[in-house]
């Protein structure tokens, strides 16, 4: 019965194929936006302009602290009634985008608020505006304590983007659960989608302890 | 001023007209003018509405689904939700109608409409083939049993049996199989036609179902209370469908039997 | 969805959330606790010079990095019975959910470890300290101090995490936005009112980590 399910299995290998892709297409492409608009954000949170900087911290907690499946539902389901009509896999990208800008922001507000201060004294001190001063002294340095949880962070994304399927995104995930209601043998079909997520997400972890090692040159021994 | 008073006007026929399209068009004719009929849909397991082995869509309400557009001269576009994104997809209006296995029960029925029920059905018991458990009469008060969250099936089973312990859960029928033969469960509950074509898929004979069903219960489809015309619509439908045999042609190959085994 | 949003319906629900929130708030903070324990192991054994040891760790938690919890649940429910292990379903849970986040907690604390100069140890080392007594006296007090956002951040994702435990069947704060949307088919009151409660538990988190964080420094001021 085993192997006559791992045929089964197989049939539908190229199905699952399709539904990797979509993971990859959902996950890298709000990956990117949320890259951005993370970084944004972050440099407005570890910036001096109060109200900005609490309004992102607003924003933060919320999206943090609530269900991503809510936020899905929000976008897709409650944002048509204000006049904003999406389909699934704009929808999907959007609510992820705008998750992983909420993580990433925090992340990078972190790395920002780490460089001691004495050194954008110095920048000005140097006359240095505040756009030289970003550019060329906090970001590079912030960037070693940014870099290697930031892609650990991409890690978390790709698999949180597995929810997206509850608006009809069909997934990896979304794939297992179309299979397993005829191939009954639940281990097998999950095992399957948890070797596609293996396969996409490390290749990832290795770039952010390649990044790490990089970026942190210390060879701790205890 | 007299450009101020030229755009008020402006403004206030382009809200008329707005209302005026709001009140005109029902979803019959918004179908009509689209050319295309939504529809959201669970992918719950065989009968219903499943994934065949090719990838296809298929199973008997999607059948009964191409048929309606097919009446209605429109395309059908299949949204496919998980339960949970269902009943939001009906309300938010992204879909015109909702087709699922789905029990029309008064409360829910408190927030939307359904058209006659096409087919009947019951929840039964069923076991691990080597369970004690042989008759309805063998489930004492305590026994595991495994149920569908928010099921028809867990309400019958409550109704049926006194002080059982309860497992629920989400994602179809063939994982309260797996709960039973698993020995999670001691036995589970479920809608009749979904066991019998769900079982099928698992070795011969490690299930057993019990004799006699729990309850007699309607299937319906749904569609919201602001479409009363969609809503008439589908009443004629399935009055014509039964009368001239479609309705009872597709029961038997998908729900009555499992004829559809050999073709997906 | 919004036009109807029915208030009663959602008091008549409160002591099904009630007891749900209660659910989850134990559920998970069993499993952070067990999370930590699990990573500070895991990454004692990883960073140690221990060969084996060091490479079984790194297998741990890279596999659990890179595969989704979902698929790691289902290997926990469905796959230990088969080879006669069989746990109740909140066991099953928290187990799952443990060793999880701890592969997480392994690699935060490792970061906060690596970030600690080597000098220390070595200071450790000169002063006739042994490994457990340099992991007690200096690595790990630093550690945690410096590891505290990441840890909370975690912590946030653990708890939204063991909304899977819902498919378990065990009983917890989705599931009774679940519940009242399968009942009366509200789906904007059940899923809005979950998102209160996890809220409320975010920031509960939040508010003991800044907690944690003042009183760590304040001990480091001593």
């Amino acid at each position: 019965m085993l192997s006559f399910y791992f045929q089964e299995l197989m049939r539908s290998l190229p199905y699952f194929l399709e539904g990797a892709w979509m993971t990859i297409a959902v996950s890298g492409l709000s990956l990117l936006a949320g890259t951005l608009i993370g970084f944004v954000c972050g440099i407005i949170r570890a910036g001096r302009n109060k109200l900005l900087r609490a309004i992102i911290g607003i924003w933060v907690d919320l999206i943090r602290g609530t269900p991503f499946l809510v936020q899905v539902f929000i976008i897709f389901f409650i944002l048509p009634s204000a006049g904003i009509e999406l389909e699934a896999f704009p929808a999907a990208v959007i609510a992820l985008t705008n998750l992983t800008a909420s993580f990433i922001c925090e992340i990078v507000a972190s790395g920002i608020i780490a460089v001691p201060k004495g050194q954008s004294e110095a920048a000005t001190a140097s006359g240095l505006s505040n756009y030289q001063q970003l550019r060329y002294i906090v970001l590079p340095q912030a960037m070693r304590t940014i870099v290697p949880p930031l892609v650990g962070q991409y890690v978390l994304l790709v698999k949180d983007s597995s929810v997206v399927s509850a608006i009809g995104v069909v997934d990896i995930t979304r794939v297992g659960w179309l299979t397993v209601q005829r191939v009954p043998e639940g281990l097998m079909v999950f095992g399957l989608v948890g070797l596609l997520y293996f396969a996409i997400c490390y290749p990832l972890i290795n770039l952010s302890g390649y990044l790490e090692r990089r970026m942190t040159i210390v060879n701790t021994k205890l | 001023m007299k450009t101020v008073k030229l755009f008020s006007v402006f403004v206030s026929l382009v809200m008329f007209l707005g209302f005026l399209g709001i009140a005109s068009a029902g979803t019959l004719d918004e179908i009509a003018k689209r050319g295309e009929l939504r529809i959201a849909c669970q992918t719950q397991g065989a009968p219903f509405s499943f994934v065949d082995r090719n990838g296809e869509r298929t199973g008997s309400s999607v059948e009964l689904c191409e048929m309606i557009a097919k009446e209605m001269g429109v395309k059908v576009k299949f949204l496919n939700y998980d339960w949970d994104g269902l009943i939001p997809a009906l309300l938010s209006k992204k879909a015109d109608m909702l087709a699922a296995d789905m029990t029309p029960t008064l409360k829910r029925a408190m927030k939307i409409a359904f058209p006659d029920p096409y087919m009947y059905t019951g929840s039964v018991i069923f076991v691990k083939q080597d369970s004690p458990i042989k008759t309805l009469k063998d489930i004492k008060p305590g026994t595991k049993m495994a149920a569908l969250l928010g099921s028809t099936g867990e309400t019958d089973a409550k109704k049926a049996f006194k002080d059982l312990k309860f497992k629920t859960y989400k994602g179809g029928g063939p994982l309260l199989i797996n709960a039973v033969l698993s020995g999670h469960a001691e036995a589970g509950v479920n809608d009749i036609s979904a066991v019998r074509s769900q079982v099928s898929n698992f070795p011969p004979n490690s299930v057993r179902i019990l004799d006699g069903q729990l309850s007699k219960s309607p299937l319906a489809f749904a569609v919201r209370y602001d479409s009363p015309d969609l809503l008439r619509w589908l009443d004629l439908y399935f009055l014509h469908i039964s009368l001239d045999g479609r309705l009872d042609k597709n029961l038997d190959y998908w729900v009555n039997s499992l004829d559809w085994k050999k073709d997906h | 969805m919004l036009e109807a949003f029915n208030f009663r319906v959602i008091l008549e629900y409160m002591p099904l959330y009630g007891q749900c929130f209660l659910a989850t708030l134990w559920m998970s903070g069993l499993a952070l606790l067990g999370a930590i324990l699990v990573g500070i192991v895991a990454c004692g054994m990883r960073l140690g010079q221990v060969r084996s040891l060091s490479v079984l760790a790194g297998i741990f938690i890279e596999s659990i990095r890179s595969t989704p919890l979902l698929v790691q649940l289902y290997f926990f429910y469905f796959g230990l019975p088969t080879l006669g292990i069989m746990f109740p379903e909140w066991v099953t849970g928290v187990i799952a959910l443990t060793l999880n986040s701890g592969a997480y907690y392994a690699e935060i604390i490792r970061s906060g470890i690596q970030s600690i100069d080597s000098g220390q140890t070595e200071a450790g080392i000169a002063s006739g300290m042994n490994y457990f007594q340099r992991m007690r006296y200096i690595i790990l007090p630093q550690a945690l101090g410096m590891t505290i956002r990441p840890m909370l951040g975690q912590a946030i994702v653990l708890v939204k995490d063991s909304s899977l435990l819902s498919l378990i069947s065990i009983l917890e704060l989705t599931r009774a936005g679940q519940l009242l949307t399968s009942d009366r088919f509200m789906p904007a009151e059940g899923f809005l009112t979950t998102a209160v409660f996890y809220l409320i538990l975010y920031y509960m988190l939040k508010w003991f980590s800044s907690w944690s964080e003042k009183r760590l420094i304040f001990r480091e001021a001593h």
